[in-house]
């Protein structure tokens, strides 16, 4: 993993940083794991991680599943780096294989929440600019709105219809043949 | 962390924090890219006013950051796009942004583009590989089923009306443009009558290699079923233009004209069935297998041949086929005829076989590809595509999805059986695309690649 200009990787692994939610909980988490957000690898770079990271956008529950996420995949990102660095024979490759694999299944759990919580997710993911993570929540939201009426997708999200009667007669002037 | 070295800024974390915390993290905020203003300025303002108060808790994604709904929205299908572009005046404002940037996901699934009888003579079907459903859009005059289809690429189709002129139409967007007239083709005149009204084309017909062949004069719904073959359309990034390349007849020469262009550029002659185009190049392949480039960027269109002809080759249509990891594929067909020679009316032109061929152009020679692992093939009256089933989940990998491209099937034999459908390269075999068949037999289907590009023509 990247270690912020430290030359010890061992000594970078065992740094630990302190998130603190909105609501004032504290998470410690590795560097290498509080690094996938990018927000976060830029304060590290600055300096300024002492004492606590404050996060006022997010609540320790959502902060509590990002960090999952984050470990799973620093995690993952660290056993990418290790073999592939030296190593391509089968064995590794299918060791590789095996850890994608469960990578996917842990993303596919992962995204068993309810919309309210998918939605603050996003929000998190966006705000701690975690690539992977904004990448998975959004594709999940597109896949629920795939095959569906704006009717049925306002129902699902309980958004309100705030078209203006002349938006509305421009749209199915434009494009009628999307909603038959 | 290395006290010594960082105390002092340590130091100057504590200072900032006993003085405004917030103001520092937005400073370096501020210097991310991928951070939404909005929540930036969200954010500002609720620490600011209340540094103790939580976030508001927001439950609805029609509040989620514009740049955020874009990243949603851009990995959407067309259709899915708009319906959702239509959810509530934030999701519009997302999807306005992506149509009008180009944005939105362009790599679109192909669809087979058809016509019938029951849908009217102005309406376009859109069957979807992906929902497995249609769509109808409802085109600008001429009636679609009036004209010939000739081509398809980049989400335009390439048409040919009863006076044989030309037009390129969106049919997602309904925008239709006109093509320099047909009589700016090298081998097409105008005859007028004396009220000033073209009556007549006069045909010339010439060799490839020049010979006069003789001339013939066809009333204006004729001359396509003559002249016309295949057109395609590619966008010249470097110009901010399109270029549209037709393979005319006799002998299958080749004219190219830019849109807005008043008249049609004769290239070359040569027997060509198919084109592709790639940075600034124009590539066409001949029936006989050779393959040239042309650079059409100068004032002077200069040519060099990539690979010579292919001696004692037999096939129905050579395609040229851009492989999304770099290569030039040349791909053979071969058809098979199938009914009663007594009844023409029973005669189906089936696909035979696909041979894949990578083109290598500095030993010059082709290297047979036996099949195309998690790829795909699009062929027959459209520009040739080769997709990959990672991009494209919907399709069939190492298959091909066809349609008529033979002459005689696109352009004569209008009431019989077309030949559509997919192909298992592995096992030689065709399969139905839907049963039972869905399309009027004329025009003959296309493939097309659903865009919401406009070219905004005065």
């Amino acid at each position: 993993m990247a270690s912020a200009g430290s030359g010890d990787e061992k000594a970078a692994a065992a740094a630990m940083i302190t998130l603190i939610s909105s609501d004032n909980e504290k998470f410690e988490v590795t560097e290498a794991t509080a690094t996938l957000s990018q927000t976060i690898r830029h304060m590290i770079e600055d300096g300024c991680t002492d004492g606590g990271v404050p996060l006022p956008n997010v609540t320790s529950k959502i902060l509590a599943r990002v960090i999952e996420y984050c470990k799973k995949h620093a995690t993952a990102a660290a056993g990418e780096e290790g073999s592939s660095s030296s190593f391509s024979d089968a064995a590794f490759l299918e060791v590789d294989r095996a850890f994608l694999e469960e990578l996917e299944e842990f993303d596919d759990a992962f995204l068993e929440v309810d919309r309210a919580t998918l939605f603050d997710l996003i929000l998190a993911a966006n705000y701690l600019d975690i690539k992977g993570l904004l990448n998975l929540t959004c594709q999940k939201v597109a896949d629920s709105v795939k095959g569906k009426t704006p009717e049925q997708i306002r129902e699902m999200y309980n958004i309100v219809n705030d078209l203006t009667p002349e938006e509305e007669a421009e749209i199915r002037r434009e494009t009628q043949w999307a909603f038959e | 962390m290395e006290t010594c070295s960082r105390s002092g800024i340590m130091n100057l974390c504590s200072l900032i924090r006993t003085r405004d915390l917030c103001c520092f993290i937005f400073r370096v905020l501020s210097k991310l890219s991928g951070i939404a203003p909005g929540l930036l300025k969200k954010f500002r303002q609720h620490v600011h006013a209340h540094p103790s108060q939580k976030e508001p808790v927001l439950r609805t994604l029609s509040e989620l950051p514009q740049d955020t709904l874009m990243d949603v929205f851009a990995t959407l299908e067309i259709p899915d796009l708009v319906r959702a572009g239509s959810v509530c005046s934030s999701w519009r404002a997302a999807y306005t942004t992506l149509r009008d940037l180009g944005k939105y996901k362009l790599s679109q699934t192909p669809c087979l583009l058809y016509t019938s009888e029951s849908a009217g003579e102005s309406v376009a079907c859109l069957y979807s590989l992906v929902e497995k459903r249609t769509y109808k859009l409802t085109l600008p005059a001429p009636p679609i089923r009036s004209r010939y289809l000739i081509g398809s690429s980049h989400g335009w189709l390439v048409t040919v009306d009863d006076r044989s002129e030309m037009h390129l139409v969106n049919p997602i967007t309904g925008e239709q443009i006109a093509l320099p007239s047909v009589t700016t083709i090298k081998n097409v005149r105008p005859i007028f009558n004396k009220f000033g009204v073209v009556q007549k084309y006069e045909y010339t017909k010439r060799s490839w290699r020049g010979d006069y062949l003789g001339k013939e004069n066809l009333p204006p719904h004729k001359l396509r079923e003559y002249l016309h073959y295949k057109a395609f359309v590619f966008p010249e990034t470097s110009k901010g233009t399109y270029i549209v390349v037709l393979i005319h007849n006799p002998y299958e020469h080749l004219s190219f004209a830019r849109v807005g262009d008043d008249r049609w550029t004769w290239l070359s002659p040569h027997h060509y069935d198919d084109c592709n185009y790639k940075d600034g190049l124009l590539y066409a392949i001949a029936k006989i297998g050779e393959v040239h480039a042309f650079d059409l960027s100068g004032p002077v269109v200069t040519m060099k041949t990539i690979i010579g002809m292919w001696q004692n080759i037999m096939c129905e249509n050579m395609y040229l086929v851009l492989a999304p990891w770099g290569d030039l594929l040349n791909v053979l067909r071969t058809g098979v005829e199938e009914g009663h020679d007594a009844d023409p009316a029973t005669l189906v032109r089936n696909i035979g076989e696909l041979q894949i061929y990578k083109v290598d152009s500095i030993t010059k020679t082709r290297v047979e590809f036996k099949w195309l692992n998690d790829h795909v093939l699009f062929l027959g009256h459209n520009q040739s595509l080769c997709l990959s089933t990672k991009e494209y989940p919907s399709l069939k990998a190492n298959h091909a999805y066809f349609t008529d491209n033979n002459a005689l099937w696109t352009m004569g034999f209008k009431s019989n059986r077309r030949n559509i459908g997919v192909f298992d390269l592995e096992k030689n075999v065709r399969d139905e695309l839907v049963s039972p068949q869905l399309w009027s037999n004329w025009p003959t289907p296309v493939w097309i690649t659903p865009s919401l590009a406009t070219m905004n023509m005065k």
